[in-house]
């Protein structure tokens, strides 16, 4: 049994992005995967397998009965938060390649665009998980985290300021040709970056993903129904998740080297699966809930070498007329932050020659989790 | 102590031996019977598959990197903003790493050292200071002579 080539995302469906949103994040949910059922054509009825995150806080349930889905044969929650989302379509391609399930929605829900929703907000005054042993000593937020890493990379490697600078110009500037972005309308430049407030030296605010309200789904099928469907299927060609042992996640400064994170595990058995190669490669879309963790998943996923990630986005380039177009709806950076589910839409728009930042004639998509928490990866490409 | 800290929970597994340390004043970690190994955070048993015993460390250490750590924070930490964040990485070997606070002497500020005052691989030394009550925790002094640091920058 292979997944390679044999299940497709047959549909993508999102509602609006932004603040404050009206809806609850249940009806948010059922927007969002009503759309993507509308996308690719199928019925409620047809969807006999539910995917989402472990911290999806819409029941499974509660989609399946308020969109009248099933019967279900089928439900799996991906760890990790951010590093979720590749798992949440891959643990669904995987029971739709395996037999079990025919067809499957994926779902992320999110209303944080409030600040006391903040996951590190809710920091509880007895710390029992790992987080213990680095909150006591003023490590909050995941930012603090990030920006720990970034600046012992940079103590390694140089400085990265104007790639992180470029990195937050370009997705603005992608998020400003996509009306559906939350940061539509407001271009932001490179002196505007240099002017932001900083919120954990060497990283400002511009480093730092949006806080929003939204959903986004989408529906797998098996590749055989592809010629069925209303829109071109997007082919899964390879899937990976990646954890290396005395990772934990975010706080993770206790392996020998911390600047290689679980995305190189991801990596190699991506790329195990596939003849495809990272010079394929027409656009990636990287987890960015952090402008470095860009930095960091271009190295890992072997598009710069070790070091090499600034140069490679100052030099050749991650808008589109660059040798990697990075982000093209605006990322988590200035799109939506919804844990990376609407990072996977844009790969499948581009893949069908719909995004509204398109890279001409783009085949092969990379889209990857979290850099700095157990993660994932999906390699994508149109169909022949 | 700062006030409202989130406080560790002490009852995690393969920890007993580090809290118990701390409330003697003292920094211990886990060491492998069988290669020598030392590993933090705690865990069941070292990667060679030898047993591991809590053995006090030098407390003597080096900066791996820090941040400066800007508003808004949990509330107990707002009072201190700006303030440095570090790891921090054991004498005894090169990955056994701690989060840590910077003071300048035992028991000053939190908020005391500030970035000018930092170069990567400069030298730490521990000091064990109550969190909240009941809970000690190391922080780390800054070693160097703050008025010889630009030779270092």
């Amino acid at each position: 049994m292979s997944l390679s080539g044999n299940v497709v995302i047959a549909g993508i469906g999102q509602t609006v992005y932004g603040k404050g949103l009206a809806q609850s994040e249940r009806e948010l949910a059922c927007m969002a995967i009503d759309a993507a059922l509308k996308d690719a054509g199928l019925q409620p009825s047809e969807i006999d397998a539910l995917s989402s995150y472990t911290m999806e806080a819409t029941p499974d349930f509660d989609v399946a009965r308020d969109l009248g889905l099933g019967p279900i044969h089928y439900l799996s929650q991906s760890p990790h938060g951010g590093g979720a989302g590749p798992g949440a379509v891959g643990h669904a391609a995987l029971a739709i390649a395996g037999g079990v399930a025919k067809a499957a929605v994926v779902w992320r829900a999110r209303k944080r665009s409030q600040a006391a929703s903040r996951v590190w907000a809710q920091s509880s005054a007895m710390l029992q998980d790992h987080w213990k042993w680095s909150r006591p000593s003023g490590v909050l937020r995941p930012v603090d985290e990030v920006a720990l890493l970034t600046r012992r990379y940079m103590h390694e490697h140089g400085d990265v300021v104007p790639a992180l600078a470029e990195i937050a110009v370009t997705l603005r500037r992608y998020a400003c040709a996509n009306p559906a972005a939350a940061m539509y309308g407001k271009p932001i430049s490179a002196e505007d970056y240099h002017a932001s407030r900083m919120v954990a030296d060497p990283l400002r605010l511009f480093d730092n993903c949006l806080e929003s309200d939204g959903a986004a789904a989408l529906v797998l099928v098996a590749a055989e129904r592809a010629a069925s469907l209303q829109n071109p299927g997007v082919v899964i060609e390879a899937f990976s998740q990646g954890l290396f042992s005395g990772h934990q996640s975010m706080a993770d400064f206790h392996r020998p080297d911390p600047l290689t994170s679980n995305s190189a595990a991801t990596a190699e058995n991506l790329w195990r699966q596939t003849a495809l190669r990272p010079k394929d490669v027409d656009v990636a879309q990287f987890y960015d809930a952090f402008s470095p963790l860009i930095l960091f998943s271009l190295e890992a996923y072997g598009f710069a070498p070790k070091g090499g990630a600034a140069r490679f986005v100052l030099e050749q380039g991650i808008s589109l007329d660059g040798a990697l177009p990075v982000n093209t709806s605006g990322g988590s950076l200035s799109e939506a932050y919804l844990h990376g589910m609407n990072l996977i839409l844009e790969a499948v728009r581009q893949l069908r020659g719909q995004s509204l930042n398109q890279k001409r004639d783009a085949r092969v998509a990379l889209v990857t989790g979290c850099d700095v928490t157990p993660n994932g990866a999906l390699l994508l490409r149109r169909a022949a | 102590m700062i006030d409202g800290i989130p406080l560790p929970a002490r009852d995690g597994p393969f920890e007993q031996g580090f809290w118990d340390a701390l409330d003697k004043g003292v920094l211990a970690h886990q060491q492998c019977a069988s290669c020598g190994k030392w590993t933090f955070p705690p865990r069941w048993r070292c990667l060679c598959g030898g047993a591991l015993q809590y053995r006090p460390v030098s407390g003597k250490g080096r900066l791996w990197s820090w941040t400066q750590v800007h508003a808004p924070v949990l509330p107990a930490f707002a009072p201190l903003t700006p303030y440095i964040a570090a790891i921090v990485e054991l004498e005894e070997q090169s990955d056994l790493r701690m989060a840590g606070m910077l003071v300048r002497d035992a028991g000053g500020r939190l908020n005391a050292v500030t970035p000018a005052d930092l170069y990567i691989g400069m030298k730490l030394e521990t000091v064990i200071a109550p969190l909240g009550s009941g809970v000690n925790w190391p922080q780390w002094k800054t070693l160097h002579s703050f008025t010889e640091r630009q030779s270092h920058d």
